[in-house]
């Protein structure tokens, strides 16, 4: 399994860490996103003609949509990471995978915009970006109160790994993340999860471990 | 602002690689400029209304001054040794002090927690005593016998060493570090931050390297730095005040942050203060 | 006289080991609560190089800071820095605190000293918080309704009795906390949450037309 593979993107991200999550092994091919555009070029372009990454390669299988990608290495690697197989939970993982097209849209593209310079209509972004964090945290309320911890239920699923990095990185395109308690505390319960892994912007919990060495003490 | 001695130092403004005829437009301390190459294939920087600017092509990039620049731009030596791979890793932008993304650069202290099992981890946090001078010969900021543990110092460093490390700052937005080189050990490698200041809350940021890897693939190499660039990128943009305070008072620093208070020193002297605050707001 | 507690989050929303910034009175502030469940609001800036406390992290009873691990205890004073471990930090480096208190599932901050307690709400139970990009003068322009001295603002939505705390936050915005009358089923809240969503819409809507 291969994975065309960007460090600073969140899609990347998601297949790597399910990849971890599921303790599977994938070969990782670094492209030259930035400052190369190698993903433009006709080698990657012959690969995926829309020319984006992640692209994901396995036994003649090509995939370049991260939402196609986390189910079927989900599928092949880890089956609980689909949910359970009731037609309500398939609907509402179904339901966040698409969402999440619409975080990249809008988060995704406002960060590249402040991080990269790449362009974009800057505000309609962070509006678009607000509007998806207010669904997810009102989604987390209902979830709430209905006893359940995850998107689509009570355990997690791909349907949060596809929406949480966007979640987590919204400030670098300038889109606050402060007024979401039940996103802060829904990131945290994914970062806590056994086998974790971190990418630049999304920091591990280091409250997890406990403090190195003994206070030095006063006098 | 014509009082502003930081107008007339030199300022990374693009990679020579990237360069068009059409240019791009951009902003330096405030003022728009555009950046282009002409028919030649030289690079060149004008502002706006139409002046031209004194522009270098060095060390990957475009370097402009507003000014009327009284050095030549610094000398990187190891930039001409022969078996160096020279790496452009490519433009982060910033919303923080220019001065605070240098600041940054010269501390080792924050590794085992923004950097976590990459350039540090706990309970190797120990910042151990190391030198620190304003070279008053080459008028820079220089800080040796830095040594540090490292899980992963570098992207063809297999395991953990501890690593030393000398920064240096040649001009108030661009800081140097010379690193030990796990491949060729006796030699250093090459990790600069090249600084464009945008606004005194805004800037550029141009990593590049001078490496002596045979190995590594290029983008594996650019990926590293981006990597570790952007870990740091969470922490300059939620810094209180935004511009950097260069009266003493406003932040406490401790013996590990001796490169930081010489840096703040050397600004103070020489009036660099655009992206500082000088009296505690 | 004038109540001087404000209502910064609903004590669900910060369970052990997590940090939240919010604004007191133009103050920046993180709040936070240890491993014990101890509530503590403080300037929401490390004395070393002024970084958010709120993207810090909690061990114990201290909250250190993300980025250079600097350890604060509950006093807000300096116990640890990692760089250098053996070092018993000076009694200068310390973080500004202010008074938080809980109150019926709601924490609450002061900026003064006060020896009046939080305000209670009978009759009621905490549902989530939201913040929308209106002053408050717009939220009870909308809901017609005024606010009162504890800076509640009384209301029925989908049907049910509901209160919200009302903490202005800078740039014309403001978060509302609210509580929902007790025994109100799972289901029966939802609808209120999102009848929350719509006096917000209708808020934020209004807010344009002006």
């Amino acid at each position: 399994m291969i994975l065309y593979d960007y460090i600073l993107s969140p899609d990347c991200y998601k297949v790597r860490l399910l990849a971890a999550l599921t303790g599977t092994k994938i070969t990782l091919r670094p492209v030259d996103f930035h400052p190369g555009g190698e993903h433009k070029t006709a080698t990657f372009l012959a690969m995926n003609p829309s020319g984006t990454i992640p692209i994901f390669e396995d036994d003649g299988l090509i995939l370049t949509e991260s939402s196609a990608i986390l189910t079927y290495l989900a599928a092949k690697t880890g089956p609980t990471w689909l949910g359970d197989d009731t037609p309500e939970m398939r609907g509402r993982v179904a339901q966040w995978l698409a969402f999440s097209q619409r975080l990249s849209a809008s988060i995704g593209k406002a960060r590249v915009h402040d991080m990269l310079n790449k362009p974009a209509d800057i505000e309609a972004c962070r509006k678009a970006g607000t509007q998806c964090l207010r669904e997810i945290e009102a989604a987390l309320v209902d979830q709430r109160l209905a006893g359940h911890d995850f998107l689509a239920g009570d355990r997690p699923t791909i349907a949060d790994l596809a929406c949480f990095p966007h979640s987590m990185l919204a400030p670098d395109g300038g889109i606050s993340v402060d007024p979401y308690p039940s996103i802060r505390l829904w990131t945290r319960r994914v970062r806590a999860l056994p086998g974790f892994i971190e990418m630049p912007g999304i920091h591990r919990l280091h409250d997890l471990k406990p403090e190195p060495g003994p206070i030095p003490e006063r006098v | 602002m014509t009082d502003n001695p930081m107008l007339n130092e030199w300022y990374p403004v693009g990679i020579l690689t990237e360069l068009t005829s059409e240019g791009r437009d951009t902003l330096l301390m405030g003022e728009p400029i555009h950046v282009a190459r002409d028919a030649g294939g030289n690079p060149v920087v004008a502002t706006k209304d139409g002046r031209c600017l004194p522009v270098r092509a060095r060390y990957g990039h475009v370097w402009t001054s507003l000014g009327t620049p009284a050095k030549e731009l610094f000398d990187i030596p190891e930039a001409d040794q022969p078996g160096r791979r020279l790496v452009d890793v490519g433009v982060v932008r910033v919303k923080c002090s220019p001065l605070r993304a240098v600041e940054n650069f010269l501390d080792i202290a924050h590794f085992p927690f923004v950097h976590t099992d990459i350039l540090g981890a706990e309970p190797h946090t120990e910042v151990q005593r190391y030198e620190v001078q304003i070279r008053e010969e080459v008028d820079e900021v220089w800080a040796t016998k830095v040594k540090f543990y490292q899980p992963q110092a570098a992207k063809s460093a297999e395991g953990g060493i501890t690593t030393d490390y000398m920064y240096r700052v040649p001009a108030p937005t661009v800081s140097i570090l010379y690193k030990t080189c796990p491949p060729r050990p006796g030699e250093w490698d090459v990790i600069t931050l090249f600084v464009q200041p945008m606004a005194e809350d805004l800037c550029q940021v141009w990593p590049w390297m001078a490496l002596f890897d045979d190995q590594t693939p290029m983008t594996d190499l650019i990926h590293f730095q981006q990597m570790i660039f952007l870990q740091d990128r969470s922490i300059l943009e939620n810094q209180l005040p935004r511009l950097l305070p260069l009266d003493p008072g406003m932040e406490i620093p401790t013996r590990a942050d001796m490169t930081s208070v010489a840096y703040r020193r050397w600004l103070k002297r020489h009036g660099f203060t655009y992206g500082a605050q000088l009296v505690a707001a | 006289m004038p109540q001087n507690w404000t209502a910064v989050a609903l004590s669900r929303d910060v369970p052990p080991q997590v940090v939240i910034p919010t604004v007191v009175e133009g103050r920046e502030l993180a709040v936070w609560r240890s491993q014990s469940g101890r509530i503590a609001a403080w300037e929401d800036r490390c004395p070393h190089r002024g970084m958010r406390l709120s993207h810090g992290f909690v061990r114990g009873e201290a909250l250190s800071c993300i980025y250079h691990g600097w350890s604060y205890n509950e006093a807000g004073l300096c116990q640890r820095i990692p760089a250098h471990p053996d070092l018993v930090p000076p009694d200068a480096i310390r973080v500004p605190t202010l008074t938080a208190a809980e109150s019926d599932g709601i924490i609450w901050v002061t900026a003064e000293s006060t020896d009046r307690p939080p305000p209670k709400m009978p009759g009621f139970t905490p549902l989530r918080s939201l913040t929308v990009e209106v002053p408050a003068s717009t939220i009870t322009a909308v809901s017609a309704s005024p606010i009162g001295e504890d800076g509640d603002l009384r209301l029925a939505l989908a049907g049910i009795a509901c209160l919200l705390l009302v903490q202005p936050l800078p740039g014309d915005r403001t978060a509302l906390h609210a509580l929902v009358a007790a025994g109100t089923s799972p289901t029966a809240q939802a609808s209120v949450s999102r009848a929350l969503e719509d006096l917000r819409h209708q808020a934020e809507t209004e807010r344009q037309a002006a």
